[in-house]
């Protein structure tokens, strides 16, 4: 069951450098290996300031916040229906984020199979000027287990 | 090798991106993607935990599809900045999926010297199926002469292109759809027969909206929306 009382519950900033080891790594577990993930100079003639993360990459800060902490439903039982991104700029290697996660909403849904338990988390990456780099906005159904 | 641009110029509603073909995902593949994710999910990379709550094998995390379509949208954009992207998982994703990318281009417009693409992308496994689908939007330069302005610190060059998706115009019921290609909006009050052919997205969405909730009843999505419309236009 998620924790009805969740909804506005913020996780204190959590501080994500981008490296660009990071970035090179995550690139290749897609089995994408566009330059502008690789080579600076590449990405910098490309209109990068830096070698850049790939679109998805803030899934990756994500793991900072804890689901069960933050929604009472550990991550292992919560499937992800939806994502979303929005950028004021790109992240790119050297960019130090600060990342908050907030619950956005929690409720019922009518699912295919019946009623179904969703948890809408928000997070937010600022730099360390307080400057907006990017929102994301993650839906989650609760996966119906076998031992309830 | 200098990096090849897309430019807004070039670019036209309903253009198709490249399909791309992904290897199948394998367990090493979601070994990597969990380490650089930092995302050690066991039901992503443990298969004894996995079968134990009854799952066939490990499940692939869902935004691995999402990676792909990334990849699919980047090399395509050629320096153009994704601002938004938005996905939709509608299926799990399991080792040995083999998936194919797709995109289109949906709409485009540029306003005050900034110019941007929206694209429709999906994603389909080897059944034929879809998995995941999205949108994203690009922001892009003009042409070769808008880059190279702001390059050297000069305004940006201003084309004012109005929004002229494609998913605007399949809903409108053909009788109207004729109209609106003849002559603009004859059905239309007046004021708006200024107003190009095409209906921007945006507007066309908003002036839906307010059509549903009166009809919501009514509940089926498709009739009563095509009903609505005609009876709209004759106010």
């Amino acid at each position: 069951m998620l924790d009805r009382a969740a909804v506005g519950r913020t996780t204190p900033p959590t501080l994500n450098e981008v490296e660009r080891g990071a970035i090179r790594r995550f690139a290749e577990a897609l089995g994408d290996y566009n330059p502008i993930y690789f080579d600076a100079e590449y990405a910098r003639a490309s209109g990068f300031s830096n070698v850049a993360a790939p679109p998805s990459f803030p899934i990756s800060f994500a793991a900072g916040s804890d689901l069960r902490e933050l929604v009472g439903v550990p991550s292992r039982n919560l499937l992800l229906g939806e994502v979303s991104f929005e950028y004021e700029r790109p992240i790119v290697a050297g960019d130090r984020l600060l990342v908050t996660s907030r619950v956005a909403e929690i409720s019922d849904r009518a699912g295919p199979a019946g009623r179904v338990e969703v948890a809408v988390v928000e997070d937010e990456g600022r730099d360390e000027e307080g400057q907006m780099v990017f929102r994301a906005r993650r839906s989650y159904v609760v996966r119906a287990t076998r031992e309830s | 090798m200098p990096p090849r641009k897309l430019y807004f110029e070039n670019v036209r509603v309903g253009d198709e991106l490249p399909a791309m073909a992904k290897s199948p995902i394998d367990r090493v593949q979601l070994a990597r993607y969990a380490a650089a994710t930092n995302d050690y999910n066991p039901l992503h990379v443990d298969e004894v935990a996995a079968r134990a709550i009854g799952m066939p094998s490990v499940v692939s995390p869902a935004t691995l599809g999402l990676g792909f379509l990334g990849q699919l949208v980047t090399d395509w954009a050629r320096g153009g900045q994704v601002k938004r992207a938005s996905a939709r998982f509608t299926r799990m994703l399991w080792p040995q999926d083999t998936l194919v990318c797709k995109g289109r281009v949906s709409d485009r417009w540029g306003e005050g010297g900034r110019y941007f693409v929206e694209l429709d992308v999906w994603a389909e496994n080897q059944k034929g199926e879809l998995v995941v689908r999205g949108n994203v939007t690009l922001k892009v330069f003009y042409s070769f002469e808008d880059e190279t302005r702001f390059r050297t610190g000069q305004p940006p060059l201003i084309v004012n292109v109005q929004r002229q998706s494609i998913l605007a115009q399949p809903p409108a019921p053909p009788p109207a759809r004729a109209a609106t290609r003849g002559k603009v909006s004859a059905a239309r009050p007046p004021a708006r027969t200024s107003k190009p052919a095409r209906a921007a997205k945006k507007p066309a969405k908003a002036a839906r909206k307010p059509a549903k909730p009166a009809k919501k009843p009514a509940k089926p999505a498709k009739k009563p929306a095509k009903a609505s419309k005609p009876a709209k236009k004759k106010k």
